[in-house]
């Protein structure tokens, strides 16, 4: 007979291996994919490899990949502790855009820099956050499931996007093609390694990543959402204003992502189109789980993540290798993942031959 | 009325039913999972399989009811994975739900590029039912279909019977609402549940295939478009009654046929607008279900989402 048996407290070195051991097998399990479509996996994995971690230029591309999801998971971490599962991230991020896009198209491109800028950043946030409001305020005043809100919202948020560029903010001399006017200078995130397209956004998602660590480990706040995810029963019970909270995490979360679809158009795109890859806002669900949400250990799984994305797109060129194998790998990974997670809590026990047992760790 | 007004609106509806079809099997589908207590957020990515598989298998047997029953068997196998890791390993059944969409979604673009746009070759035949077909506006709109519309008649009659009326949904309602009685009444939970997540896998794949076989018999990438997420809506809508889930089925059908139509027509909507529309009603009509719901203190199974572990008391 193998049974699980409950641990009294999860290890440390478990933290570590399980995530490993996901990662490792979601990759087994994409290899698998490849070769039954025919192709060599480790062709395709030595090119991906190559794409993402060769050289200072795949690298970086890997850094501008790895900075939409330092953000967005950032804030993702804040509201997934409460148990909220916020998977609006993706129109969160594409109202950012449009919010900051506005002030690039239509402001005059003689603002002085610095305005410009910390102008775009703020609607950026503002965009993102206002997005988030609503599958917030149902959720705390109505009960309206946040999973289906969030999710139809992003689709609501795609199409306001493909209303505006196939309408008003298309750009005259764009051919007919749905794209914005190209954003002038001042409107350009300043990048921060010459010859790369590393921009200032990785600095804001550093930044991102200790002010969270910060509020969850620091702050009243942080304490009060991690009772809530918790026990929300026991944290009303204590007094806790759940609502206010709810609304609070969200506003964080969405305006970190509304921010990293900001740095995306400002930062390396110039400017707003349909294709703004707002799917890091899925991705960003991966890179949070992976890191058992901690935002310190979640900025490493974004590089990582971010480095088969870059990678992906590369061998999607070279190879004719579909971008889908992303999706298997990815899923895989989480599958294992969350599979795993029973052997933090329960340990398996091979008892043979062995009719009864002591049962004393059964016990909640 | 004229005679042309008439003919434009049993058009209109009898495409309604179509589109409906293919948010009717998936909400029924899921209504049966999470009455068990599994909640699978993978309906868009169980449909997207079923969606794939049924158009190839439908390309190339030629038969598109051999092709409905590999769609049908492909969102069931892609449920097991969900039903492995949430009911066996209890893992977090959100983001299990979550992956198993990343993986239909992903899976279909690896696999599905070379028949991107390709059409099926055949497509499934309507056959009007005697007498029925004859009833004023009813009779054309629900009874000049096809074989895999009355299908999902009969699915959504039969199964609000054995949910209300059997011994099965008794043990099945018990399951998801309280899993540890239902174990002392003798139910099998952990089989209970599997039985009912597959089910539930089979009707997402069996809405997906619907889609890609007789609703709109191509293939796009990712051609889903989020409709696993309006049937996850609809369950809730449905307040857990498969009969129920007609009316919501339909109501989104029409929506979808409605801003199809109006497309086509011409009118000087843009049509970003009209495509949001059946997203935009959906997450009105949600608010308003999750309010109704409220009032009526109908609930979730109770123990939805929960994993359950009979070793421990």
């Amino acid at each position: 007979m193998i049974r699980f048996e409950k641990r009294e407290s999860t290890s440390t070195s478990l933290k570590i291996l399980i995530p490993t051991v996901s990662i490792i097998l979601g990759i087994l399990i994409g290899a698998v994919a490849i070769l039954l479509k025919g192709i060599n996996p480790i062709k395709v994995y030595q090119a991906l490899l190559i794409g993402a971690y060769s050289s200072k230029y795949t690298f970086s591309e890997t850094l501008v990949a790895a900075t939409p999801l330092i953000l967005i998971s950032a804030g993702l971490i804040v509201v997934f502790k409460m148990n909220f599962w916020n998977i609006g991230a993706y129109g969160q991020y594409i109202m950012g855009a449009i919010f900051s896009s506005y002030f690039a198209i239509f402001w005059s491109p003689h603002i002085p820099k610095v305005i410009m800028l910390t102008v775009m950043v703020i609607a950026g946030m503002v965009g993102g956050a206002l997005w988030a409001i609503i599958p917030a305020l149902l959720k705390a005043y109505w009960e309206v499931n946040e999973v289906i809100s969030t999710l139809l919202l992003n689709y609501i948020a795609l199409f306001v996007l493909k209303f505006l560029m196939y309408g008003t903010w298309r750009d005259p001399l764009s051919h007919g093609f749905p794209l914005s006017k190209p954003f002038p200078n001042n409107a350009q995130l300043p990048r921060i390694i010459p010859h790369t397209r590393v921009n200032l956004g990785l600095i804001f998602g550093i930044i991102a990543v200790f002010v969270v660590w910060y509020l969850l480990k620091k702050t009243k706040f942080g304490y009060e959402i991690r009772v809530i995810g918790e026990n929300p029963n026991a944290a009303r019970y204590a007094g806790m204003n759940v609502a206010k909270n709810i609304i609070i995490a969200m506003i964080i979360s969405g305006a970190l992502a509304g921010l990293a679809g900001m740095v995306q158009v400002s930062g390396i795109i110039h400017l707003l189109q349909i294709k703004i890859n707002p799917d890091y806002g899925y991705t960003a669900i991966i890179v949070a789980w992976l890191a058992y949400l901690d935002p310190i250990v979640a900025s490493f799984f974004a590089v990582f993540l971010g480095g088969l994305a870059s990678g992906a797109y590369q061998i999607q060129i070279t190879m004719q290798v579909p971008f889908g194998i992303v999706g298997v790998i990815e899923s895989a990974i989480l599958f294992v993942l969350i599979g795993s997670e029973i052997f933090m809590r329960y340990r398996l026990v091979f008892d043979v031959g062995k009719k009864k047992h002591s049962g004393q760790e059964e016990t909640l | 009325m004229s005679g042309a007004h008439h003919i434009v609106l049993i058009v209109l509806f009898s495409a309604a039913v179509q589109s409906g079809t293919t948010l009717l099997y998936p909400t029924i589908g899921e209504i049966f999972a999470e009455r068990s207590g599994i909640l699978n957020l993978g309906v868009e990515g169980m449909m997207i399989m079923g969606a794939f598989f049924g158009f190839v298998v439908t390309y190339i047997t030629r038969n598109p009811y051999i092709g409905f029953l590999a769609g049908v068997l492909a969102g069931g196998a892609a449920a097991l994975i969900h039903a492995f890791v949430s009911i066996t390993l209890r893992g977090n059944q959100v983001v299990s739900g979550l992956a198993l969409t990343i993986f239909g979604l992903g899976f279909t673009n690896f696999y599905g590029q070379r028949w991107i746009n390709l059409r099926s070759p055949v497509t499934v035949s309507q056959m009007s039912v005697p007498l029925l077909s004859k009833i004023p506006y009813i009779g054309p709109i629900f009874f000049k279909q096809d074989a895999l519309v009355y299908t999902s008649y009969i699915v959504a009659i039969v199964m609000w019977f054995i949910l209300y009326k059997t011994k099965v949904g008794v043990h099945l309602r018990a399951t998801g609402q309280n899993a540890r009685a239902a174990d002392a009444m003798g139910v099998n939970v952990y089989a209970t549940r599997y039985w009912w997540t597959f089910f539930g896998g089979l009707l997402a794949g069996a809405g997906g295939a619907y889609l890609t076989i007789a609703y709109a018999p191509f293939w796009l990438d990712g051609m889903t478009a989020g409709r696993g997420w309006i049937a996850i809506a609809l369950v809730i809508f449905a307040m857990w009654d498969p009969l129920n889930a007609m009316v919501g089925a339909y109501l989104f059908g029409g929506i979808d046929a409605l801003q199809l139509q109006l497309q086509a027509v011409g009118v000087t909507i843009p049509s970003s607008l009209l495509n949001m529309l059946p997203y935009l009603l959906t997450l009105i009509v949600i608010i308003i279900a999750t309010l109704i719901v409220r009032v009526k203190h109908i609930s979730a199974p109770k123990e939805l989402g929960i994993p359950y572990n009979r070793e421990e008391k």
